[in-house]
């Protein structure tokens, strides 16, 4: 645990979000990842169109997702498919250029099934429905990453080509571009809104509530930058979209999607060692990497290494009854009783402490003294509610079919 | 640098998997006790000034039992011994304040042998007492051994007084004239820390300052005392004391920063906190009032301590309302929206 003097520590205590800021002042401009000789793009769900041995090019369609909400997966980069999984779709890079024609498609907005033709050039349109309202999230997602700001700053034009089609898709009666206080930036056709940019103001219920002050969350999108810009860049350079803008330590980098933790680290120069957390996306929702050939996908917005040791090791303590999470809850649940049901198994009685309206933002556990894994109990709970709920509904169905 | 991530398989970085978040705040159980140990370093001191060696002698048989007793009930229980958290020298340095510095080493080592075992062992050590532990003890000593635990009786040869005491045999003109800066400066009997209310009040602030306990509790009780006493003050001021000499006597201050905020048996929501300090507030001058012990403010927090899980049951309405579905099914969320990818 890292020692502190007094004097800091009550600094950094009298200061209400410590260290929780999402405005980047510095300007860190976005720099390209190489891409590397192996790739292996990770698959959530998409079923491979492609076999071991394959030759394919950059672009080439190589997975598709079942359910309507996600993209298609193509080629980051023309190679060969060394492996096929059920987890990823690894690729031996060439080095070749050869790409597969532009889509020649002039006006995405005007085609007939644009939504269809958005998810088949990879981009996964789950939130993209059509809604009254209509709120671009400017604010970077997390602490630590900046990549949503320097988008607004570096990449307004595609941004606002992204925009463009989306007013047309969805045609909201009123468009909210929420950014933080510090941004200047200015979007035609949508209203600027400043938001204070401390986390979790960022996450999209609180968004909602903060510039309607209302909860009731129908007939509203919520759309990040960073999908605007996908969408943007995938009409303007008329390439499937295969690559993802994120954080990494200090810097901002594109990369493509499918490229190794591994040589991502070995590219910023950071070392890993055993027992030290790899974190692909932010610090309080993102996920840790299991190993270092793990690829990033199209969702990744930041890559961080936690040194061991860094925190106080996460225990399966007895719950010290401080209130913290409660106090800081911004939901308004209470985790440490939702904790206490899950330990026992107890997950209908769990959902009676608000299990429904928490949106994972991961401070119960970040504030828990004892280090209890809060965040993870509500996740179990959520499942176990979601698998009787299922179970309880086929049943019914089967008692009406006799 | 980058080199080793180039090794062969052999060593391969292990890396830990968790799940989010991947940062924390740093305060563990050792640090926000080693807090509240630093915030009892002022009234700690004071005392010792003021009683001399009987003070500090108290204090640390009571630290050092509540040790002891805690390390063998968890060896016993087969649990870790988790000692050095500083938790229960905490609870046995609570305990030791509320005690005359006269009183005698069986008296401080059963209390305080009693506050780690009734208040924290038997209801699944730390964070599971329901009641305050080392009012538990107090409660027992004082009702086991009145002699023992009377402050007044346990110090005759010291020139001050102990105020509730003269409220409660002698009537409120005597005390009337009780100067309310000596009061403040401790110069007065009461248990040997819990009276140096400059010292409580110094290291009380500290905790509210570090965000260990929340404003709520201490002003809801201070202020719940203060309106009560007012009241009967206000009724006849010939049978009641002022609501200042209510507030400065005794373990009325302590008692509101360090007992009614006891992580454990106090409520965890805004309004609740209010509600509990308000009731152990109005509770102590009504017990100080008709009951035939002085000061009742332990009285009341053990009190308030059992209304806790009735007041956690107020709570906001979660976020979104009471709907069904859950909040990311309500909400469309496109990429950056930063909900949880699957």
């Amino acid at each position: 645990m890292k020692k502190m003097s007094v004097l800091g520590a009550i600094s950094s205590d009298l200061r209400r979000y410590p260290n929780f800021r999402l405005g980047a002042e510095a300007d860190i401009p976005i720099q390209d990842i190489p891409v590397p000789e192996e790739l292996h793009v990770p698959l959530d769900g998409h079923v491979p169109v492609i076999a071991r041995g394959q030759k394919v090019t950059e672009g080439t369609e190589i997975a598709a997702h079942p359910a309507l909400q996600k993209g298609t997966l193509h080629a980051p980069a023309a190679g060969k498919v060394l492996q096929v999984t059920d987890t990823h779709i690894s690729l031996k890079t060439d080095g070749e250029t050869v790409q597969t024609p532009t889509i020649d498609r002039p006006d995405i907005a005007q085609h007939e099934d644009s939504f269809l033709e958005l998810r088949k050039l990879g981009i996964d349109i789950g939130g993209l429905g059509g809604s009254e309202f209509l709120i671009l999230n400017g604010l970077n997602p997390e602490p630590g990453i900046s990549v949503c700001d320097q988008l607004l700053r570096d990449h307004l034009d595609t941004v606002e080509r992204g925009f463009l089609i989306l007013q047309k898709l969805i045609s909201p009666s009123e468009t909210i571009l929420a950014v933080s206080q510090e941004n200047k930036v200015c979007l035609t056709g949508t209203q600027i809104k400043h938001i204070k940019s401390f986390y979790p103001g960022s996450l999209a219920p609180l968004l909602v509530k903060n510039i309607w002050g209302r909860k009731n969350l129908q007939n509203v999108s919520v759309v990040g930058v960073l999908q605007l810009y996908a969408i943007g860049r995938v009409i303007k350079t008329r390439q499937p979209a295969t690559e993802t803008i994120m954080t990494i330590g200090r810097g901002n980098y594109r990369v493509k999607i499918g490229t190794p933790v591994r040589s991502i680290l070995r590219h910023v120069e950071q070392p890993v060692n055993t027992g030290d957390r790899v974190i692909l996306g932010g610090p309080f929702q993102g996920r840790a990497v299991y190993s270092l050939d793990q690829g990033v996908d199209k969702n990744t917005y930041g890559l961080f290494v936690v040194p061991k040791g860094s925190y106080p090791p996460v225990k399966d303590t007895n719950c010290l009854n401080c209130g913290e999470c409660v106090l800081h809850c911004p939901a308004r649940i209470m985790p440490n009783m939702i904790g206490r049901c899950v330990e026992f198994n107890l997950f209908e009685k769990a959902s009676r402490y608000g299990i429904s309206a928490c949106f994972e933002c991961g401070l119960c556990g970040y504030y828990c003294p004892v280090r209890r894994p809060l965040l993870q109990y509500i996740r179990l709970a959520k499942k176990e509610l979601a698998v009787s709920e299922q179970t309880a509904n086929s049943e019914i169905r089967y008692d009406l079919g006799d | 640098m980058a080199n080793h991530i180039l090794k062969p398989f052999i060593s391969e970085p292990k890396l830990t998997v968790a799940c989010p978040p991947y940062w924390h705040c740093n305060k563990t159980v050792a640090t926000i006790m080693r807090d509240f140990l630093l915030a009892l370093i002022p009234a700690a001191v004071l005392a010792s000034a003021q009683f001399g060696f009987a003070a500090a002698r108290v204090m640390a048989l009571a630290g050092a039992i509540a040790v002891l007793t805690e390390a063998l009930c968890l060896k016993i229980i087969a649990r870790d011994v988790s000692v050095d958290d500083y938790s229960a020298l905490l609870t046995g340095l609570l305990f030791a304040f509320l005690l005359s510095p006269s009183a005698p080493w069986w008296l401080v080592t059963i209390g305080s042998c009693l506050s780690v075992l009734l208040g924290r062992i038997f209801f699944g050590g730390l964070g599971g007492s329901p009641l305050c532990a080392p009012l538990v003890a107090w409660a027992v000593c004082k009702i086991s051994w009145p002699r023992a635990m009377d402050l007044d009786l346990s110090m005759l040869n010291s020139e001050w007084v102990y105020p509730l005491g003269q409220l409660k045999y002698l009537g409120p003109e005597v005390v009337a004239h009780f100067n309310h800066i000596n009061l403040l400066l401790g110069k007065q009997l009461g248990g040997l820390g819990s009276a140096q209310i400059m010292g409580i009040v110094l290291g009380g602030l500290y905790l509210i300052m570090r965000k260990h306990i929340r404003p709520h509790i201490p002003l809801a009780f201070l202020a719940g005392m203060y309106i009560t006493a007012l009241i009967y003050f206000l009724i006849d001021p010939t049978q009641y004391a002022g609501p200042i000499f209510h507030l400065l006597a005794g373990s009325a201050v302590y008692g509101a920063f360090f007992l009614a905020t006891d992580f454990a048996s106090s409520p965890v929501g805004h309004i609740p906190m209010i509600l509990f300090g308000l009731t152990g507030g109005i509770l102590s001058i009504i017990i100080r009032v008709y009951s035939v012990h002085p000061d009742g403010v332990p009285f009341a927090i053990l009190l308030a301590n059992l209304l806790t899980p009735l007041l956690d049951r107020i709570r906001p309405q979660p976020f979104g309302g009471q709907a069904t579905g859950s909040i990311q099914s309500q909400l469309k969320i496109g990429n950056g929206g930063s909900v949880e990818k699957n």
